[in-house]
């Protein structure tokens, strides 16, 4: 139901409009000067990764590392110097630290929601959560705007996903893999690999079959929607399950072994693997879950022994797999949290570990038109908020988006007829694509 | 507003008793009005005398001419006219009209070109306030030509809109003549308040069309309090809610498109009003003889409209498709193959009411419409999480206590009275008394005995539903079927909701308290006592102490539980006895007036707060007024929608003014007799099911096949997703496990208590995935999509090969195919859930390897260390022992297990068998293949095969490696067909 036949090719003004009344360097203003001075690159990556680091990993012992802090603030761990001079991250993330021209940190970024499903909402969308109303992930938009129509599934999960098809609908929800895969192993997912003792020649034959059997609707088919869908969905579940590719792309174990050595065998490791293969078989949106981050006690040693050095490993494989590969540069990646940690740390327990903090996280982003080894905003001394000009996770997924050639202000209806702004506060952060 | 309600429903009774009698007039286009008049004149004196008394104060004053006319410049450019407009009357709307309070223009919340107005009006004192900013300069008083909501909507070059009028045209001097006169917020000095419209006449109200590209002109004479009308139609903003069928410009002038019917909505002021359109399909008047004959109250109605628009209706459904679609629709469950025979064998020429009978008082009707109501309510785990001490239990005590209600048929208007006044304690039930009994209720998992609680206080503490707005958008969703949640920043766009009513409405949510620390004052000193009994010390807070009482109520120790109350802050008492004291009251009631300005019910009276300790009361007395033009609407549509897959108005949770419903008549008609048997669901259910409207085929004809919201036939639709994971158990399980799932005996996706957006691996892991994927409602946001009946890739993937659904199918306990191997003696399919499961099969993400365990195993060491001299620790080192000794066990099995894999022979791939059993096995007679055949229609599409299908079956089962081979592949292929998935 449209109310107002007005006032058309607003759109594009909107844009304007939203700008000029932000403020810091983080705006539109700034943006459209630095593109028009040909400073920003327009996207064009084609498909997506979306990391995350579900609890909510700490900043301050990470990408934004503050070694001056006061003590039971700057945490356990020293620093290290990064492939670009002057940036220093977590001495336990040396991988990171050799490929950061790679990807962008962003810091200071800041938000105010600190339970985790909001803020894993909020950073899965781009959008803060409303009651009343549920937007859809990245992957889905993704495979709405550009559909992939081949015997391929347009959107995983690894093993499954914070991100929803919102009011898109379920047609544009992800096939949750369900498991991770193990290194050197042939890996079964759920509807994708042919269940328990079936084989092609079964599926065809029972293909075949269903075709002489499913008559009913013979006489309406072509005239309902339902019908004509369901037939579609038959033909591609069908090309999908019998597909060669689709069940090759999944299968880890087939990477070549040289490639597959950089990646650890630690799950998350090896699901970056995958998320590179899914890529690269035509997977338009992988997206990809590693908890644990939540680490309200004994942060440092969990950190240390067990959560860094994965992340690590995984992270940094993945952006030189997908480079090895000529894929970095159609792959928007962004890898994220729902909140950052409290600067100070707790002493609840004997070791000591740091709460939700939503006003200071980091975020780091890659692949497509972005311009790796720079950091993008900054926190103040102790990490408690942004020093200047906050970044929210809507400038995030704004920039995300048009690293995808997705318009951020571009309109969606939901079911009831209401239009929808895809990212409702976020500007463009210029400076990535610079 | 009620009037134009009672206008609209006055004319369109007229204007059927027209169609009844006066079939033979054939003008182009019919405005009711017309032909009201000529059968005035044919019927009798009484009728006429009845309309002219009517109508005759509308003719003996005509209406204000319209403002087009008013002020129509003259040859030199100019109007002559001396009034002023009125701010309110003409210009607000003038300037709505003209779109610039749309959403792209300056109704948009940053505003446009630093002037913002409220988006679609209504807000008339910032609106005003807005164009008469100084800094902005969009109105100048003193230099009037200059104020740039003159020179700007002339101008396509200056303004980014584009031109919105001419120099010289009726608007341009509408706006210049109030700038004029000082650009007065109201022509009437003394009343700051808004004017009150009464009603909006719209004519005609409802159009027929014969062909295409025909038109009609409507008229809109406003209604005004002070007793003044006039002729707005130029000040109206126009819409159609079917391009396709109607068009209207901004004129008001209709333009008919395809056949069908739709609406056209006028809005004006706070008035919307909705205008019929239809074209005929076929030729009207063929349904006569039918609907004399029609048995029942809603088939009439329903046939009456199709004879409107000349659609024949669908014929009856037969037996097998009438079974399976009501099984499916009132219990939520797949008949099974006995059922299936018993009734097609039945020869009762009644055996369709008895078997509506029947469902209605099987638990899969309340299993089913339970969860109907919890989608409806809103259970939802998630949001449950921080209330109770046992969260888990809080959404299994939802689901109890409306299935209690649902079973015993209790009125709607009672279950809902207990939702909506729900208090945490029953009347003179002390502290210690409700935290005792919600123990006991919480210790027995079943959670049963909360249905004996008489309220249902959950409902007030999910925690996206903690501020007075948010339950009062959900409120208004729940139990009005209304989208409140527009007028929460701006004039609802589609119904009369303004802010300002918004804002009154919310304020009878206001003292709602319900959260984990929510005692009332009064009981604090006994909470404090608890727990101080309970040996917990004072610094537990939060989680923390959450955690605590769910082990101590685990001993069956009685905690403190937190409470459900409503308490509004005191307005002062008036009656003081001093002067003084009275002065000082009366401010601090002013002050806590204006803190608590006014809460008014949706559309209906003030409550003065002051008086009521608990504002629900009113709301639900206002629920079950005869009158309430939302309460029992809204359930009998969402049932109706239901069991038709579009609502009489659709969507079915937006009973909004332009959101006509197709067939109002019938609607009321429900409504009322709902209402009248005491809001009697079964009565309902009942009524519906057995007119011939339900009962109608799925196959179409000419003039219906286009037909999908006047249900002259019945719609495919999916199955909803708790209905579809349920029936693929039934179809695949041996007879005695079918059956014990159809009596609920086992766990059933419609007895999942809550749901909630996440995916989660809980209790009930294995039937969430499936359930997600087929969009079961995630009960989150306040709309009936919440639940999704629409296809997906992933559900057709999932039915066709699901480890879940071919495990169900191959099981050897309990397959039917196991049990057909069975009887039959033939060789069972061998699959690998028969040979040991390669581990990353199934659980990749949660096999361990021999670090992990070594790791626990040293953490769990070091902890021992720790706690050795701690005291009180005694239970925790238990528990660490006895983890620590199941982990050196796995570690163990783990290490046998690599050395005995190293020497033996790597794992192949599973093999499928029954491919290399022997070819020679028996073949299966005629007879028992064409049984086993008939069988599986029966137990999957609840009809027997037809000739066609039983010989392609048959031959698959003959070619195939093995019989039971063949069956198996029989059996896959109907349920992947569309008619399994599909209600018809």
């Amino acid at each position: 139901m449209s109310i107002h036949n007005y006032c058309d090719g607003m759109k594009r003004r909107d844009f304007i409009r939203v700008g000029s009344l932000a403020t810091g360097s983080f705006t539109l203003a700034n943006y459209l000067r630095m593109a028009e001075a040909g400073q920003v690159k327009d996207g064009n990556a084609t498909s997506g990764i979306f990391i995350d680091l579900s609890g909510g990993p700490s900043h301050l012992d990470t990408f934004d590392p503050k070694p001056e802090a006061p003590e039971g603030i700057r945490g356990d761990f020293k620093t290290i110097p990064t492939c670009v001079s002057g940036i220093q991250i977590s001495e336990h993330l040396p991988k990171m630290a050799k490929n950061l021209d790679k990807y962008v940190i962003l810091r200071g970024v800041s938000h105010t929601l600190a339970a985790h499903n909001l803020g894993s909402e909020y950073v899965n969308t781009g959008s803060r959560p409303l009651a009343s109303l549920e937007y859809p992930g990245y992957g889905a938009v993704l495979c709405k705007e550009r559909p992939v129509d081949s015997d391929i599934p347009a959107f995983v999960a690894i093993p499954n996903s914070g991100q929803r098809s919102g009011f898109l609908g379920i047609q544009y929800a992800p096939l949750n893999t369900g498991a991770s895969p193990q290194a050197g192993k042939p890996f079964n997912v759920r509807g994708i690999s042919l269940g328990a003792g079936v084989t092609v020649e079964q599926l065809d034959r029972r293909q075949n079959l269903l075709k002489d059997l499913d008559h009913t609707f013979a006489s309406m088919e072509n005239r309902d929607q339902l019908l004509t869908g369901l037939d579609r969905f038959s033909d591609k579940a069908y090309s999908m399950l019998t597909s060669e590719r689709a069940r090759y792309a999944f299968d880890v174990s087939k990477e070549d072994a040289t490639f597959a050595a950089q990646f650890g065998t630690d799950s998350f490791e090896q699901s970056c693997l995958l998320a590179v293969r899914l890529i690269e078989s035509g997977v338009r949106f992988v997206s990809l879950r590693v908890g644990g981050w939540d680490n309200h006690t004994d942060i440092f040693n969990n950190l240390s022994t067990k959560l860094l050095p994965k992340l690590d490993g995984g992270v940094s494989a993945l952006l030189m797999g997908l480079e090895q590969k000529g894929l970095l540069s159609s792959t928007s990646v962004m890898v994220t949290g729902e909140f950052g940690r409290t600067p100070k740390v707790n002493t609840r327990a004997t070791l000591g570990g740091r709460d939700h903090y939503p006003r200071c996280m980091f975020m780091l982003m890659a692949g497509g038109k972005i311009r790796g080894g720079q950091v993008i905003g900054q926190s103040d001394e102790t990490a408690s908020g942004p020093a200047n000009d906050a970044i929210t996770p809507s400038d995030a997924a704004a920039s995300f988006y048009h690293n995808l050639g997705i318009d951020p202000k571009q309109e969606f209806q939901t079911e009831t007829g209401r239009p929808i702004m895809l990212v409702r506060d976020g500007n463009i952060i210029p400076q990535l694509f610079a | 507003m009620s009037k134009i309600g009672i206008l609209s429903t006055v004319t369109i009774t007229m204007h059927t008793t027209k169609i009844t009698t006066n079939t033979t007039m054939h003008t182009t286009i019919r405005t009711t009005k017309k032909s009201v008049f000529v059968l005035a004149l044919k019927q009798s004196f009484l009728a006429i005398a009845l309309l002219l008394g009517c109508l005759m104060p509308v003719l003996a004053e005509a209406p204000l001419a319209s403002l087009e006319a008013r002020f129509k410049p003259n040859a030199q450019g100019i109007a002559e006219t001396t009034e002023v407009p009125d701010f309110q009357r003409h210009v607000s709307p003038l300037l709505g009209r003209m779109g610039c309070n749309g959403r792209a223009c300056h109704g948009s919340f940053q505003g446009q070109g630093g002037f913002t107005l409220s988006l679609f009006g209504y807000d008339f004192d910032s609106d005003h306030k807005a164009l008469l900013d100084q800094d902005a300069g969009r109105v100048d008083t003193k230099d009037p030509l200059v104020s740039l909501i003159l020179t700007k909507p002339v101008d396509a070059d200056l303004h980014e809109g584009g031109q919105r009028f001419k120099k010289d045209g009726w608007e341009y001097w509408v706006l210049r003549k109030w700038i004029e006169a000082g650009a007065p917020k109201s022509t009437n000095a003394a009343k700051s308040e808004n004017q009150k419209l009464v009603r909006l006449d719209v004519s005609p109200l409802e159009i027929q069309f014969e062909s295409r590209d025909k038109n009609q002109n409507l008229r809109a004479i406003a209604f005004w309090e002070d007793g003044t009308k006039e002729d707005v139609t130029s000040l109206c903003r126009f819409s159609s809610n079917d391009t396709s069928i109607a068009n209207i410009d901004e004129k008001g002038n209709v333009t008919s498109g395809e056949v069908g019917d739709t609406h056209v909505v006028v809005s004006y002021d706070s008035a919307v009003v909705p205008v019929s359109v239809m074209r005929p399909v076929g030729v009207p008047g063929q349904l006569r003889q039918q609907i004399a004959n029609s048995k029942t109250e809603i088939d009439r109605l329903v046939l009456r409209k199709l004879d409107k628009l000349g659609i024949l209706p669908s014929g009856n459904a037969t037996d097998a498709e009438f079974f399976r679609r009501v099984s499916l629709d009132v219990a939520g469950t797949l008949p099974t193959s006995d059922q299936v025979r018993q009734f097609l064998d039945d020869s009762t020429p009644d055996k369709r009411s008895k078997m509506i009978e029947t469902l209605l008082a099987s638990p899969g009707y309340a299993a089913w419409w339970t969860t109907f109501l919890c989608d409806m309510t809103g259970n939802n785990d998630d949001q449950l999480r921080n209330f109770s001490p046992l969260a888990q239990n809080s959404s299994q005590h939802w689901y109890q206590w409306i299935y209690a209600r649902v079973a015993a048929n209790v009125p709607y208007d009672k279950i809902v009275e207990g939702i909506v006044t729900a208090v945490s304690r029953e009347p003179d039930e002390s502290y210690a008394e409700y935290c005792e009994k919600m123990t006991e209720i919480n210790v027995d998992k079943t959670g049963k005995s909360y249905a004996d609680r008489s309220g249902l206080m959950y409902y007030w503490a999910r925690t996206n539903q903690r501020t007075a707005e948010e339950r009062a958008i959900s409120f208004a969703y729940a139990f009005c079927g209304v989208r409140i949640q527009c007028a929460q920043c701006h004039k609802h766009p589609f119904d009369q909701w303004s802010k300002q009513d918004f804002d009154q409405f919310e304020r009878l949510f206001d003292g709602v308290t319900a959260n984990q620390n929510s005692y009332m004052p009064e009981s604090k000193e006994d909470v404090d006592k608890m727990l101080t009994d309970l040996g917990l010390v004072k610094s537990l807070k939060g989680n923390d102490l959450r955690k605590k009482l769910e082990e101590v109520i685990r001993d069956g120790k009685t905690v403190p539980f937190p409470e459900m109350y409503v308490r509004l802050s005191k307005i002062p008492d008036s009656k003081a006895k001093d002067k003084k004291d009275k002065e000082k009251n009366a401010k601090k009631i002013a002050a806590a007036q204006k803190k608590y300005p006014v809460a008014r019910l949706l559309g209906a009276e003030f409550v003065d707060l002051s008086t009521v300790s608990d504002p629900r009361v009113p709301l639900m007395e206002w629920l079950r007024r005869k009158d309430n033009p939302y309460f029992a609407k809204a359930i009998v549509n969402r049932v109706w929608a239901h069991y038709f897959q579009v609502g009489i108005v659709n969507p079915a949770d937006d009973l909004n003014l332009a959101n006509a419903p197709s067939n109002a008549e019938l609607l009321d008609y429900l409504a009322s007799g709902f209402i009248e048997t005491g809001y009697d669901l079964k009565w309902l259910h009942r009524t519906i099911l057995n007119t011939e409207t339900y009962q109608r085929s799925w196959t179409t004809n000419q003039t219906n096949q286009l037909d999908r919201r006047n249900f002259s036939h019945s719609l495919l639709r999916r199955l909803p997703a708790e209905t579809a994971y349920d029936a693929l158990r039934i179809a695949l399980s041996n007879d005695k496990e079918a059956q014990s799932i159809c009596a609920l005996e086992s766990d059933r996706a419609m007895t999942m208590p809550g749901a909630s957006a996440q995916n989660k691996n809980g209790k009930n892991g294995a039937s969430n995935y499936a359930l997600t994927v087929f969009g079961r409602s995630i009960r989150e946001s306040n709309c009936d999509c919440d639940k999704s009946s629409d296809p997906s890739l992933l559900q057709t993937v999932f039915i066709r090969n699901d480890s879940d659904v071919l495990k169900a199918m191959n099981d050897p306990k309990f397959s039917w195919l196991a049990q057909v191997a069975k009887e039959h003696n033939l060789t069972p399919i061998r699959t690998n859930s028969d040979t040991p499961e390669p581990k990353q099969m199934q659980k990749a993400s949660v096999s361990r390897t021999s670090e992990d365990y070594d790791r626990d195993i040293r953490k769990y060491r070091k902890q021992l260390q720790m706690l050795e001299n701690k005291e009180g620790s005694e239970k925790t080192i238990r528990d660490v022992k006895s983890r620590l000794a199941l982990a050196e066990k796995r570690l163990q099995e783990l290490t046998l297990a690599k050395d005995k894999s190293s020497n033996s022979e790597p794992q192949s791939e599973p093999v499928y068998l029954s491919n290399l059993s022997s070819k020679s096995e028996v073949r299966l007679s005629d007879e028992v293949s064409t049984k086993i055949v008939e069988e599986i229609y029966l137990r999957t599409l609840s009809r027997k095969p037809t000739s066609v299908e039983m010989e392609t079956s048959q031959k698959a089962i003959a070619v195939a490696e093995t019989p039971l081979n063949g069956i198996s592949d029989v059996l896959w292929a109907v349920i992947n067909t569309k008619e399994f998935i599909l209600n018809h």
